[in-house]
């Protein structure tokens, strides 16, 4: 077997493990304390080998990783995972991993089996734009896990079910308060990416439904965040209605991956 | 004997429960009702915030008298919700009579029907109802000896089984639930409302957690000595909503009959809040915090219902303990039912002696003042003793065999029979009014002079 599916595989089965164990710990009762101490240590040999598997990948593609849309939605989920690595004891949202790692499964895999490696010549611009979209979205990524987890303890705590996960879900300030550091931190490098992104569509686009309708998505995703931001610091919009700005605006930042990976497998396909 | 009528956290809601809340100051009111009724010879109230319930002492130990006291109770108690806007409380009472009754006051003792399986301050509690009951002076011998068994057994339990051990308490719960919310608590400002014990419990815990504490109480004396006391700042009364717009969590124990934090209060100071959480826990009964405040965003309201389903989960480790105390107190119940079951022996006991002892007494004083005449004082004190001992000897096995029928259906027969064929004045069998008789029958000792039984 090349060592790239080798690779693949033990990022498969790492990231598959460090899920098994995170869901275990949240879905058994009292928790599995020492599970949960496992789980992130897992992770942590999931990252590298992810790493080590893009960059084998797209050598073997003879592609670059940040001028290739095949190798975004992983690198994304990547950044996630070893933002995730080096925030979770500075935050106190260790449970997050029950949703970051399954999302790094999902686009490890998703990457291998949809679409292939294509070189798009865009030289720095694009490279600027995808680099700064992969970071971004790595931080929505986990601030959307943080708002979603934030959303389920809030349940809880409301409707008094809260023995059911007392001690294994975050405290809800510390969900919030992650959240709202993510997205201050991915905002500028979105802001970044719709900039560079504006300019280069400006160039080579050819003004398809699907270049308008990704760039609405990726401008409402901005508004969105933007306005998270703003009102939190205005009007002191925290906890759930953050929460579900926060999610609100990374649907749409799904959406705009979606926009670009749909319209790469139609190309392919014709 | 013992009647026992209530209601608890797990017989009734909270907001069924506070409508028959009693504060200290009512008690010896509600204690002198309770034993005016017909069919009720003492009476002691345990009211805490998960229960309130009156034990008493059936004037009548039979079935249909241990029912009339029962009656009279649910009635009496009925009475007093209705004065506090509990309308057709008596539905909700629980009533428990004879055996039941004891065991259920042991097992109330031994926090093994606490909401916190465990928890200390029950016993506290069952002591001051016992004291109320005594300074009132409605409680008399049965119940007396009931609630210091109860009192025993208790620690019986918490020394001899790990009930009690790892404890999960309300004011643990509490700060669990603290922590669910706000993560560390460390600088975090607990407002304490009200000085309730459970309250200052969760304050203490709180401020172990590195909270802040403010009290904030109506009277000015306690909640600065309070606050002195615990290492926190004193509000006034008049500075609440102050004090909210600053807190984390808000421990509130107030004996106020309304709400004391409304949703309208709460809801103006969400802006000057921002959004911050706010996390209430109302110990108090009835409650202080108007239930919807829940409803508010960025808001959580825990009252002791929702504490004790929290807290209901968390039993599974304190079972087999529990049930380890289950029997202990299942034990000390039956011997305490025994001890009451010999009471109903225990009269006629008492007068059987004592008619044959006059028999006795008055040949030995004929043959004293006749044939005996010239008898020194040392033998006639001799013949005293003697003639004890004959009537102790002779009645020894028909006593311990009428001793063990106690508690049955048969014993009544006997205690009749034993009356008939001795011509026993008429006994009061198993009453209220019999409390006062000796349990045995006192130690042989010689009469005094012109006694029953010469010198």
């Amino acid at each position: 077997m090349p060592p790239v599916e080798l690779v693949f595989l033990g990022t498969v089965l790492a990231y598959a493990t460090a899920c098994a164990l995170f869901f275990a710990h949240l879905g058994v009762r009292g928790g599995l304390p020492r599970v949960a101490r496992f789980a992130p240590l897992v992770l942590a040999v999931a990252v590298p080998l992810h790493a080590a598997y893009i960059g084998l990948a797209s050598i073997v593609a003879h592609v670059c990783p940040v001028e290739s849309l095949h190798f975004v939605a992983s690198a994304s989920s990547l950044g996630a995972a070893a933002l995730y690595l080096v925030l979770r004891r500075r935050f106190a949202i260790d449970a997050l991993g029950a949703f970051v790692a399954p999302a790094a499964l999902t686009a490890v895999l998703g990457s291998r089996f949809v679409g292939v490696p294509v070189h798009r010549a865009g030289g720095g611009l694009l490279a600027l734009h995808i680099t700064a979209n992969v970071l971004g979205d790595a931080m929505f990524l986990l601030a959307a896990g943080a708002a979603a987890l934030y959303l389920v303890q809030e349940k809880q705590l409301k409707k008094k079910r809260a023995r059911g996960l007392l001690g294994r879900l975050p405290a809800l300030d510390a969900l919030d308060r992650a959240g709202h550091r993510l997205l201050l931190a991915g905002f500028p490098l979105l802001t970044l990416g719709i900039i560079t992104g504006s300019v280069w569509s400006q160039k080579v686009e050819s003004g398809s439904a699907a270049d308008v309708a990704r760039g609405l998505f990726a401008y409402a995703t901005w508004l969105l965040f933007a306005a998270v931001l703003v009102l939190r610091a205005v009007a002191g919009w925290r906890g759930r209605r953050a929460a579900y700005g926060t999610l609100a605006g990374f649907a749409f930042a799904v959406a705009v991956l979606v926009v670009y990976l749909a319209r790469a497998a139609m190309t392919r396909l014709s | 004997m013992i009647v026992a009528v209530g209601l608890s956290h797990r017989d009734a809601p909270i907001d069924i429960r506070e409508h028959l809340a009693i504060d200290k100051e009512q008690l010896p009111e509600l204690l002198a009702r309770l034993v005016a009724r017909p069919a009720v010879s003492e009476a002691a109230v345990l009211s805490t915030c998960n229960r309130v319930e009156v034990y008493a002492v059936a004037l009548d130990g039979t079935d249909a008298g241990l029912e009339a006291a029962a009656s009279d109770l649910v009635r009496e108690l009925d009475d007093w919700a209705a004065l506090h806007g509990g309308v057709g409380f008596a539905r909700h009472l629980k009533r428990r009579v004879g055996a039941d009754a004891v065991l259920h006051l042991f097992r109330v003792a031994s926090s093994l029907d606490s909401l916190v399986i465990g928890e200390p301050q029950i016993l506290g509690q069952v002591k001051d109802a016992l004291e109320h009951a005594r300074a009132s002076r409605s409680v008399g011998r049965y119940l007396e000896r009931a609630m210091s068994k109860a009192l025993h057994v208790a620690k019986r339990v918490r020394t001899e089984t790990a009930v009690g051990a790892g404890q999960v308490s309300v004011a643990s719960i509490a700060v669990d639930l603290a922590r669910q919310i706000f993560g560390d608590l460390t600088g975090r400002a607990a407002v304490l409302l009200g000085a309730g014990e459970m309250a200052e419990g969760a304050a203490r815990a709180l401020i172990a957690a590195g909270a802040r504490l403010i009290v904030v109480n109506r009277s000015r004396e306690r909640g600065e000595s309070l606050a002195a006391d615990m290492g926190g700042t004193y509000r006034p009364w008049e500075q609440l909503v102050d004090a909210l717009v600053e807190a984390d969590v808000v421990v509130a124990s107030t004996s106020a009959r309304g709400f004391v934090v409304t949703r309208p209060m709460v809801a103006s100071i969400a802006k000057a809040r921002r959004g911050k959480s706010l996390f209430f826990v109302d110990i108090a009964v009835p409650r202080d915090v108007e239930p919807a405040v829940n409803e508010l965003e960025n808001v959580y309201l825990y009252d002791v219902d929702d504490l004790a389903q929290v807290v209901s989960e968390s039993m599974r480790e304190r079972r087999v303990e529990a049930e380890r105390a289950e029997r202990l107190v299942a034990h000390e119940a039956a011997q305490l039912a025994a001890w009451v079951d010999s009471l109903q022996v225990t009269p006629t006991v008492v007068a059987l002696r004592a008619q044959v002892r006059r028999a006795l007494a008055a040949e030995i004083d004929r043959s004293l003042a006749g044939r005996l005449k010239h008898l020194p004082e040392d033998d006639r004190r001799a013949l005293a003793l003697m003639a004890d001992a004959a009537v102790n000897r002779v009645l020894h096995t028909p006593v311990t065999r009428l001793r063990a029928l106690a508690g049955e259906a048969r014993a009544d027969d006997a205690v009749q029979l034993i009356e008939h064929l001795f011509a026993l004045p008429d006994v009061e069998v198993a009453s209220g009014a019999a409390a006062d008789e000796p349990e045995a029958p006192a130690p042989p000792t010689p009469p005094a002079h012109n006694g029953s039984l010469p010198r």
